[in-house]
Order: C-alpha cells, then sequence, then structure tokens
C-alpha cells in the first residue's frame, strides 16, 4: 500500500478505485467464493446438458443387456416401464426394474418373472453397498438363488427360501423386498 | 529472479522421478493402492487424474491473483470438486464400464492429496506455463507409479495381463495375495526400497 500510495500521485482514479476496494476487504473473500461457485455452477450445468443423453443412452443399453441376459434370445417391448419379452412371437415373462433403499442409499434391481409369476432372473443395476461387504448381495452367485422362487417363498430362512449374508443384512433384505415388490406389482 | 527459475524441462522432468507424486512426495495413497490392482484400471485412472490435474493447476495458475489468501483452499476445493465432476459426467457418458472398474475412487480424486498438494505449493505461485508443465510431469509420475505398480500386481496376482479385451497368461498358479490390499502394501514397499537402493529417487 505504501509504494502504492507514491505513484497514485498521477493517477487519480486509479487511486480512487482502489481505495474502494480497500473499503470492500471484508466483502472481498465473499465476492471472490460466489463468483467462483456461480462460474463452475454454469459450466458444470452445460457439461451435464450435453452429457445426459449419452449417459442416459448409456444407462438403457446396459438394462437391455442385463434384460438379454435374463432372457436370452428374445425380442422386447417397453410399456409403462415394464419389458414384456417375446421369442417366437410368444409372451415368455417380463422383466422390472424395482428402485429400493440398501444399506448405501438407492439401489436399482432388474426382476426377470416368468409367466407361471415364478422368478426367471435377478440382476442389479446399480447400487452404493459398501464395497466387499454389501456388495456380496449384488453379485450373481448371490442373486441366483431366487431362481424359480414363488412369491410366498420370498422370505429369509427358515420361512421362506432366501439365505441372507452374514454382516450384510440390510442389503440382503433390500434385494429381498426388491424382488417381492416387483413379483407383486410389476 | 526469473532466470534463476528451474527451466520449464525441468519443471515437468522432476515429477516422472526425482518428485515422483507417489514413490518420493508419497501422497495419495489410498486411492493409489486401491487401483493398483489391474494395469487396465491403472491407464484409466491415470488419464481421469491428468484429466483434473491438469485442469485444475491450469486455471488456478490463471486466476491466481485474484484469489484471496484466506480463502484459496476453498476455492482451489471448488475448482477440483468442478472438474472431477466433469470428469465423471464424460466418462459416465462414454466409457461406463470405467466408471464401474474405478467406482468412487473417481469421484474421489477430488479430495486425492496429490491434486491439491501441487495447486497449494506450485500452480498458484508460479506462471501458467509452469503449472503446466508441472501438471503433466505429475501426471506422467504418477501414470508410471500406477502403471509399474499394476504391473506387477496384476501379473502375479491373477496370472496374467488383460489389456482392451486381450489377455496374456504367464504364470499358472497366481498368488492371489498380490491384489488384495496386502500385497499392494508389499509390492509398494518392496517397489521403494528397490528404486532407492538404486538410487533411482
Amino acid at each position: 500500500m505504501r509504494n502504492f500510495s507514491v505513484t497514485i500521485v498521477t493517477d487519480n482514479s486509479t487511486h480512487k478505485f482502489k481505495r474502494l476496494i480497500g473499503k470492500m476487504g471484508t466483502a472481498k473473500p465473499i465476492v471472490a467464493l460466489t463468483l467462483t461457485c456461480i462460474t463452475w455452477g454454469l459450466i458444470l450445468a452445460y457439461v451435464h446438458q450435453i452429457t445426459e443423453p449419452k449417459i442416459k443412452e448409456a444407462e438403457r443399453k446396459e438394462k437391455e443387456a442385463t434384460i438379454e441376459e435374463i432372457f436370452p434370445g428374445c425380442t422386447f417391448e417397453e410399456e409403462n416401464g415394464i419389458f414384456y419379452c417375446f421369442q417366437d412371437n410368444r409372451l415368455i415373462g417380463r422383466a422390472v426394474e424395482v428402485e429400493t433403499k440398501g444399506y448405501g442409499g438407492s439401489m436399482k434391481v432388474l426382476v426377470g418373472i416368468n409367466l407361471d409369476n415364478t422368478v426367471r432372473g435377478v440382476r442389479v443395476l446399480s447400487h452404493n453397498e459398501t464395497r466387499g461387504i454389501g456388495s456380496r448381495a449384488t453379485e450373481p452367485s448371490y442373486l441366483s438363488q431366487f431362481e424359480n422362487l414363488r412369491l410366498e417363498q420370498l422370505a429369509f430362512k427358515p420361512q421362506g427360501k432366501v439365505e441372507a449374508i452374514t454382516g450384510a443384512t440390510i442389503s440382503s433384505r433390500a434385494i429381498l423386498e426388491a424382488v417381492k415388490e416387483a413379483l407383486e406389482h410389476g | 529472479m526469473a532466470e534463476e527459475r528451474p527451466s520449464l524441462k525441468w519443471e515437468t522432468k522432476k515429477g516422472i522421478l526425482k518428485k515422483n507424486p507417489i514413490f518420493v512426495i508419497l501422497l495419495g495413497l489410498c486411492p493409489f493402492l486401491a487401483i493398483s490392482k489391474s494395469v487396465e484400471d491403472a491407464i484409466g485412472m491415470t488419464l481421469a487424474f491428468g484429466f483434473v490435474l491438469v485442469g485444475t493447476c491450469l486455471v488456478t495458475s490463471l486466476v491466481r491473483r485474484w484469489v484471496p489468501r484466506d480463502i484459496r483452499i476453498p476455492i482451489f476445493v471448488v475448482i477440483i470438486a468442478s472438474f472431477v465432476t466433469i470428469t465423471e459426467l464424460i466418462v459416465k457418458a462414454y466409457s461406463p464400464s470405467l466408471r464401474e472398474h474405478l467406482g468412487i475412487f473417481l469421484p474421489l480424486i477430488t479430495v486425492n492429496c496429490i491434486v491439491l498438494g501441487r495447486v497449494e505449493a506450485f500452480s498458484s505461485k508460479r506462471s501458467v506455463l509452469e503449472s503446466l508443465a508441472d501438471a503433466v510431469g505429475m501426471t506422467a509420475g504418477f501414470g508410471l507409479a500406477i502403471i509399474s505398480i499394476s504391473f506387477i500386481r496384476e501379473l502375479l496376482g491373477t496370472g496374467g495381463i488383460k489389456l482392451f479385451g486381450h489377455s496374456f497368461v504367464v504364470l499358472s498358479q497366481p498368488a492371489t495375495g498380490f491384489v488384495l490390499s496386502p500385497g499392494g502394501f508389499l509390492v509398494m514397499g518392496a517397489m521403494l526400497a528397490l528404486l532407492k537402493k538404486l538410487g533411482v529417487i
């Protein structure tokens, strides 16, 4: 500041401006942080706008690949969020996506259902379960036990036929509830 | 003053060995050990990390004169987090499988201490070109470290290397422990000891 007061003799307008900035001393951090956040918020909104359709497309492709896994070699038609699967123009089942709450937040589960209302196959589309603990309940080796079960068999042992994973009860229950909901409402 | 500063070439080169962020500065080891299980993921992580680091260093160096000292850290973190979000959106849109592999460690680049460390120690004080050189060098050093470690771990742990759909199997009886966390620490320690002994770092 001292240096500066020597130079202002020749330039009065800069002096006034700098004094104004000096008075704004306490406001400066607030203004700087606000401006930073607004700028980056706008940039992020723009990037989001560009990438959103591509992300949706990627998610849809993944979902279709998963349905293909449960019903190999079938064609499907979507109606109200339910995928009806046809083989040789005959309806063989349907796939329902259910959103449920696990230990780490929302979980998307895809349930394939046979015509006789038994489970064809279960796949987890997305989850936020703890790696190595809750995530074990989202793996195919765990999910395969649901295959061919009826609605009334969907309960933990000994009432039903489902085995929960020790240490991951909440995640196991979330999957079970999702499958139940799919059979009841889907 | 300006003449005494190290050349741009040195600023780039130092990140690779002399000031390698992993082997010498020893920052950001948690995501490093978690991702260094497979060469393919390591390459993906290097790209994501490099994009964030170069972008952040560039921007912080550009705005360094207008950032009030008292709140520089929050401002830097906002910039880093924005770059990470951009990276995440791009990866999600164009390579969902990479997103799956990197998992939580992709958004966690935000709190990777290498990034904040370089911004605070270097790019917030230096010119744009110098910061760029530094960021590129640090990315190269990070890549070198993570790819070499993951190569050893994947080779010993799974018996072969899988890269872009091709797989090369070398060992018939792999030691699975190497892809688990203890193996990560072992390989990391052995690598550091070896590099120190050879006088490379």
